[in-house]
């Protein structure tokens, strides 16, 4: 919103010279955000009044013309010009050197400097109004007619800003924070707000003299059909009057602060609702048949806006309908029947009240958002009415002295009261930190409309309407006031004192943090967040069930309905989309872990009347490399999951086959993740259908997705100390060949099994399989490492030599092994 | 002779001393004092010699030999100590192997940065579901029956679900507030807790608006807390993401659930202050809204307003992010894209 410091003066004197920067800082801290101010000195600078002395024609151009122009101070230059309407004695605006203008209305500013136009030397330009901003002011047809400024009195060189009288500093207010203060969405009420803040008094405008009512009843029928929509609605019969131009001083008031100047009757209306913060709205009362009746739209109902949209209404819309069909859209927007023509001179001022729901519901379903719309959409109070009409009768009385209000009626079924608030001063004082006299909350409350009377130790405050829809309720939004008023800036800092009983233990939360700590620094992989929702084509190529999914009513995309109850979908899009980059191509490690959903086990959680989904935390991740190195790819991930229990500090799990085998997973690579029996997760490649389907060629995936609900923290850290050896430990490598359907599990488990207490073998590690040329085919090499040690003595070899022979042999007998030459 | 004696001499010297490693110098020592050597050969030729100059020649001889020796054998330890196999090229400015190359989500950092700081206040971390209630995300927080953000233009309603009101009206949280309610219903007072974790809501994207984001909410709820308590949970979050002394101010913002509410702004670190296009020249920049939880929220909760207040903020972690490392696009952090994530390591 613009607030223009001119209008405001007319509201309230601010101080002699007050600082600009400063009032915007104060209404910032204490009231609404100011985003910007807008001085007109800076727009018009070195652009200034000028009179033509002489025109002159141009020895080398037809249709410039050299014009003497007096520039201030009895300065003449000569300036060269296209303008079609240059004359001697005419007041034209001249945009000297530095000064910044719109070429021809376009484009961006540019810097005017002195230049030769067709070999003849100008000092600087002769500006048509659209070159400085200023066309829906002074709008005229063609970009080569000169703005004609006889009319204004100033003398040649006066800044122009100041000789047309629109000198003004514009304050920009974020709309955002004005949502909750109706009030404010005028110059009047910022002009309270400065009243309270600076303590000087608020101005008051004068109200509008009601006429006799039964002579005024009987000219007008108003009906309110709906009263839970319509709180109040003021008419005015008007006649005498017409759409010649507003004066200047409103046509120059509603362009700063943003609306363009149409004719005296709509530019009245918006002057007053720029004002006041109160929509109103003129119609021809030649085109309403009978009376006015504030209804609900029949389903069906056609209405044709002025801006000539026609809607197809509803029983949600409200109207304003005279005896035949609806004129307008109540709040909204008037309709073309009823529209202000040029030949109009009777009409209806309208100037009503609105329920903020119904005007948003309307103006959101038709996209049509307008000045007034807005303004109800926020809960205007209905005593503005009265505001507001005071301020349209002094305005239509002065831009048109020779009207005639001939009917006049103020339906207004429940009048709204305000309830009294008591808040208590030590409350106050314990919740601001602070005491603060009484009798300086009194004086600042009051400023800002509130009646305060003080009572032993409580204050007995009721709101003024205008702070009775919504914003002030109760003794908390008293204290609001109250300490904004004062400035949040002076309140010291307090220390934050508060005794607890317990040191904080998380397990739970530790365990998430673990987890990601132990993916992210020990296994080197990235962590990523993704979307909950996911696309439909991603649920499809990993064949998941897409029954179970919770679906969302406005998705995102069309193709995005349903979120997550696997994190697989976005884990994979995720590779699809990094296996292209080159500079991943050798492979890269991801996860995420987020929450899923499941469209099921609907339970009550802290409150009965609730119904939430069953959710869960889960964790996945993915591996990607070569295709052709899949027992790698498969050793590496595994190794992740394998570890993760002992070094995040939480119960073991195992791995086992669980039937069935997840779609998604490969035939062969795959496994369960259990924990006390339940699979609480897999570790699988990602299958070739799968991974194509997923966009992804080249690379194997594995990937991993555990229920982190179903992981148990531990209490503490449980690995137990083992005692240092004794005696030195030998290690010995030695390489078999094996079936390939010899599995290593048994390998280790024949080596290492303890065959008797003189057994050494304390350990059979893997170190590496082979296949290659010197390997028959369907055979592998093994390497093995074994560990030796004993407790009584250090090892001979001798020692050595029978224990590896006796490991060797039992590794032939019962998985096949045949010792490799060298 | 003892010109040949004086020639080996210096081509002696000279092998030896060139030598730059262990096996040159024992190829050299073959050369010079083998059994093929023309030091050996000299030595061979010596009983030919006229009688009287035997001994003369052969203690020269000899003597050159012993000689080349120590030569030899210091050499050799010099070269042994300076180890064989690095060279005097080793190229210093080879660069190092990175360790595994992980992390965490720049946004889990600043998380567990912002967990770090308030558990040394003794705050409590708490997490909660993201799928909740209309009762849990508007009711409580004291939200008018009307308010927009009801609407499904704001917030993401689950289909099916979307019919009822309150307790049976499900929807993605569109902020974190709600759950603040779940964890006092659940625990006796007084509270001093923080929450992190990301909201949905249903908006037009682009590089500073999206659809998914993090917030990180900070309660605390007691008998007596002043509002102005809340300038230190502020000023100590924002000291410690930014390393530095960070100044702050509160300003007069509303927000449903709070009762005085506040906009708290942070002094731009760009400009220091003096205004820039960052901060859209007020030297200023919005980081949280905060205030006194609304009188119906502690109701809510099962607590008397009466007796009990508090201080809440709510920070935008992806806006912190953002401001820690210059990141000009809000989606960048949904994007799952590597090479965007492991600048974050």
């Amino acid at each position: 919103m613009r607030i223009s410091l001119d209008w405001l003066e007319d509201y309230i004197d601010l101080p002699d010279g007050v600082d600009i920067q400063k009032l915007a800082y104060d209404l910032t801290m204490s009231t609404v955000e100011v985003e910007g101010c807008e001085h007109s000195s800076e727009k018009f600078q070195n652009i200034v009044m000028g009179e033509i002395t002489e025109v002159l024609p141009h020895p080398n151009a037809d249709k410039l013309r050299i014009c003497r122009t007096d520039v201030g101070c009895g300065e003449i230059k000569e300036i060269v010009c296209g303008g079609t309407n240059l004359i001697r004695g005419m007041k034209v605006a001249v945009a000297k050197p530095g000064a910044m203008v719109r070429w021809h209305g376009e484009g961006g500013l540019v810097e005017i400097k002195n230049a030769k136009l067709r070999g003849v030397e100008s000092y600087g330009m002769i500006c048509a109004s659209s070159e400085i901003g200023l066309f829906d002011l002074f709008p005229c047809e063609g970009d080569a007619v000169i703005m004609d400024l006889s009319n204004f009195d100033a003398s040649p060189g006066v800044r122009l800003d100041i000789a047309l009288g629109i000198d003004d500093v514009i304050l920009e207010i974020d709309n955002k924070s004005l949502t909750n203060r109706p009030d404010l969405w005028g110059h009047y009420g910022i002009a309270r707000e400065l009243s309270a803040l600076y303590d000087i008094p608020l101005k008051e405008i004068p109200a509008f003299a009601p006429f006799n009512d039964t002579a005024a009843r009987s000219g007008l029928r108003i009906a309110i059909d709906a009263p839970d929509r319509c709180a109040r609605y003021m008419g005015f019969r008007i006649e005498n009057v017409s759409t010649k131009a507003a004066s200047f001083k409103i046509q120059s008031r509603i362009w700063r602060v943003g609306q363009r100047p149409i004719n005296a009757l709509v530019d009245i209306t918006n002057y007053v609702m720029l004002a006041v913060g109160q929509p109103a709205h003129a119609f021809d009362y030649g085109n309403i048949k009978g009376g006015i009746t504030v209804r609900v739209a029949r389903e069906g109902e056609k209405l044709l806006l002025l801006n000539g949209r026609e809607l197809s209404l509803s029983s949600e819309d409200l109207v304003i309908a005279d005896d035949d069909e609806a004129v307008a859209l109540a709040g909204i927007m008037g309709g073309a029947k009823d529209s202000i023509l040029d030949d109009t001179t009777d009409v209806i001022l309208e100037i009503a009240n609105f329920t903020p729901l119904g005007v948003r519901k309307t103006a959101t379903r038709f996209e049509t958002r307008t000045e007034a719309s807005v303004r109800f959409e926020k809960g205007v109070d209905p005593q503005r009415v009265e505001l507001a009409a005071s301020l349209s009768a002094s305005l239509f009385t002065g831009e048109f002295p020779e009207m005639r209000i001939t009917a006049f009626l103020d339906n207004y079924p429940t009048p709204l009261v305000p309830s009294p608030i008591t808040v208590s001063l030590d409350w106050l004082a314990a919740r601001m930190g602070k005491s603060i006299p009484p009798e300086t909350i009194r004086a600042s409350l009051e400023r800002l409309g509130f009646d305060v009377r003080i009572e032993a130790s409580d204050l007995r405050v009721l709101a003024p309407s205008w702070r009775s829809t919504g914003d002030i309720s109760i003794a908390d939004d008293i204290m609001e006031e109250i300490a904004r008023l004062h400035g949040y800036e002076n309140f010291a800092p307090e220390p934050i004192t508060s005794a607890f009983e317990h040191p904080i233990n998380q397990r739970d939360h530790e365990l998430e943090r673990r987890l990601r700590e132990y993916l992210s620094f020990r296994c080197g992989m990235q962590e990523i967040f993704t979307y909950p929702w996911v696309r439909d084509d991603f649920i499809e190529a990993l064949s998941l069930p897409k029954g179970g999914m919770l679906q969302l009513s406005t998705p995102p995309a069309p193709d995005e309905r349903c979120i997550r109850s696997s994190l697989l979908p976005n884990l994979i899009e995720a590779v699809s989309k990094n296996v292209r980059f080159a500079e991943l191509a050798g492979g890269f490690a991801i996860y995420e872990l987020a929450q899923v959903y499941f469209d099921r086990g609907y339970a009550a959680k802290q409150d009965e009347r609730e119904k939430l989904p069953e959710q869960r935390r889960r964790l996945a991740g993915a591996v990607t490399g070569a295709a052709d190195d899949v027992r790698d790819l498969f050793r590496r991930a595994k190794g992740i999951v394998e570890n993760m229990p002992r070094l995040v500090n939480m119960e073991p799990v195992s791995f086992t086959r669980p039937e069935p085998r997840p779609a998604w997973a490969d035939d062969t690579v795959w496994l369960g993740v259990t924990r006390s029996g339940k699979t609480i997760g897999h570790l699988a490649l990602l299958s070739k259908k799968a991974a194509l389907a997923c966009g992804i060629k080249q690379a194997a995936v594995m990937v991993f997705d555990i229920d982190v609900d179903a992981l148990e923290p531990l209490p503490s850290r449980t690995n137990k100390f083992a005692h240092l050896p004794e005696y030195p430990l030998v290690e010995y490598d030695i390489s078999m060949i094996f079936d390939e359907s010899v599995k290593w599990g048994d390998i280790e488990a024949a080596a290492s099994g303890k065959k008797g207490p003189g057994d050494i073998v304390r350990e059979a590690r893997f170190i590496d399989e082979y296949r290659g040329s010197q390997i028959p085919g369907g055979k592998k090499s093994v390497t093995l490492r074994l560990v030796l040690g004993s407790d009584s003595k250090t090892l001979t070899s001798e020692d050595i030599e029978k224990s590896v022979g006796v490991i060797t042999k039992r590794l032939s007998k019962q998985l096949g092994g045949e010792l490799r030459a060298g | 002779m003892k010109e040949k004696l004086a020639e080996l001499r210096l081509i002696g010297e000279e092998r030896i001393a060139s030598a730059s490693t262990v096996a040159e110098l024992q190829a050299a020592k073959g050369t010079l004092l083998g059994k093929k050597s023309e030091l050996t050969e000299l030595l061979k030729e010596i009983p030919k010699l006229d009688p009287a100059l035997r001994p003369e020649m052969g203690s020269a001889v000899n003597e050159l030999k012993n000689h080349l020796a120590g030569l030899i054998e210091g050499r050799e330890e010099t070269l042994r100590l300076q180890s064989a196999e690095i060279s005097p090229d080793f190229d210093l400015t080879v660069p190092g192997i990175p360790p595994a190359s992980g992390g965490l989500h720049p946004i889990t950092q600043m998380r567990y940065d912002l967990d770090d700081t308030f558990r040394s206040l003794g705050f409590e971390i708490f997490q909660e579901d993201e799928i909740t209630s209309e009762l849990f995300a508007f009711d409580n927080l004291n939200f008018p029956p009307d308010h927009p953000a009801r609407e499904s233009m704001d917030t993401y309603w689950l289909m099916g679900h979307d019919g009822g009101r309150g307790g049976d009206r499900l929807c993605l949280r569109p902020h974190l507030t709600g759950a603040s309610v779940r964890y006092m219903l659940s625990r006796k007072p007084p509270y001093r807790f923080v929450y992190p974790g990301r909201v949905y809501r249903n908006e037009t994207t682009d590089a500073r608006h999206e659809r998914a984001f993090f917030q990180y909410e900070a309660l605390i709820v007691d008998r007596n807390i002043p509002f102005a308590a809340g300038k230190v949970m502020v000023k100590g979050i924002l000291d410690r993401v930014f390393g530095r002394d960070v100044p702050v101010r509160m300003r007069v913002g509303f927000f449903p659930f709070v009762e005085p509410g506040f906009e708290i702004d942070m002094g731009c670190l760009v400009c220091g202050g003096k205004g820039c296009s960052v901060c859209k020249n007020v030297g200023w920049i919005e980081i949280m809204p905060g205030g006194t939880p609304h009188p119906n929220v502690l109701r809510a909760a099962g607590l008397d307003p009466a007796e009990y207040t508090g201080f809440y903020v709510n920070i935008g972690l992806d806006r912190l992010v953002m401001m820690r490392y210059g990141v000009d696009d809000v989606r960048l952090f949904h994007s799952a894209d590597l090479r965007f994530l492991s600048q974050f390591r």
